[in-house]
């Protein structure tokens, strides 16, 4: 796994604190929803850093895009959430991970569970499945602190009025926003997960991605409800620096 | 506060030359069969990775010069 050279071809804004970043990659081999890549950024006096971006477009997407949300103080975040633009360039290497994919045509219902930016590598399933025209009863539960943290905001509540079922969770809002009318205003529990459905015993697939305390917790809950341990896949981020 | 397997799936596959988040492992302490991507990661002067349902040590890697020095544990069931 070799690095290859990247050019930001677009930048799009997605919340106040994330972006997406639409790539041209040398050789981009293609990938498989769920995946992510390693960006390295030199700077002139030859330090580097490195970090992991998970990817948001579907494997069908002609270019590769990458959502970033700016970590305070991060070193590499917030040169791509703030500064990066059109034309900057920076290497990359992937696609990366086997674990935590899907692909249209598995078998059982998809089940995706995303505390924050959690929800990148999910929404490039989303996008496979729609992309693939696959069929597969799919269903997402997004937990996030208020609406305007929401990312892909519109494209959720467009999928959630198609065949989607799109629940939200707002950790501090005291409302609802218009287009989610059902959204709850809590933390992720039990009760929420139950209504998400489907229930065990369907041989459901689960995904559940965010920081690493949400996903213990979701897991944890998940597993209480009745699924079995070894059908719900966790990736987890926390601190390493952004 | 750990993350999981999947944060160093890069470097993994850098050691391996092919990905191993799904590959799975039985633990020598627990015999818990977990993917790698299931694991725990702990980061540190190096990185470690732990069985997800005894703890006990999966791997431990280190950079080093031009490369990493690699102890693992349990065994690793390639497909």
């Amino acid at each position: 796994m070799s690095w290859r050279h990247a050019a930001i071809a677009e930048v799009r804004p997605e919340t106040a604190h994330a972006k997406t970043l639409v790539l041209d990659v040398d050789g981009w081999p293609g990938h498989r929803a769920g995946q992510h890549v390693d960006i390295r950024l030199t700077a002139e006096d030859g330090y580097q850093a490195q970090r992991s971006y998970s990817i948001a477009s579907a494997p069908e997407s002609p270019r590769l895009e990458l959502t970033v949300e700016r970590i305070e103080d991060g070193e590499v975040s917030t040169y791509l959430v703030d500064e990066a633009r059109a034309g900057d360039e920076f290497e990359l290497r992937g696609p990366i991970g086997g674990y935590f994919v899907w692909h249209a045509g598995l078998d059982g219902p998809l089940v995706l569970v995303a505390g924050g930016s959690g929800l990148v590598p999910l929404v490039a399933m989303l996008r496979h499945r729609r992309a693939a025209r696959d069929m597969t009863d799919a269903r997402l539960l997004l937990s996030a602190r208020t609406a305007d943290d929401v990312l892909y905001r519109d494209e959720l509540a467009a999928l959630g009025a198609g065949d989607v079922a799109v629940r939200l969770t707002l950790t501090r809002a005291a409302a609802p926003p218009p287009e989610f009318p059902e959204a709850w205003t809590r933390r992720i529990d039990r009760a929420m997960l139950e209504e998400l459905g489907p229930a065990p015993g369907t041989g459901a697939r689960i995904y559940v991605c965010g920081p690493t305390p949400f996903v213990e917790e979701a897991a944890r809950l998940l597993v209480e409800l009745g699924h079995d341990a070894r059908s719900v896949r966790t990736e987890r981020f926390g601190p390493t620096g952004g | 506060m750990h993350t999981d397997g999947n944060a160093i799936a890069g470097v993994l596959e850098e050691v391996f030359a092919r990905d191993v988040t799904a590959t799975d492992r039985v633990c020598q302490s627990c015999r818990a069969r977990r993917a790698i991507g299931a694991h725990r990661l702990f980061r540190g002067a190096g990185m470690v990775l732990r069985c997800p349902a005894c703890g006990d040590i999966a791997a431990a890697i280190v950079a080093v010069e031009q490369g990493y020095a690699v102890s693992i544990r349990g065994t690793w069931l390639f497909k």
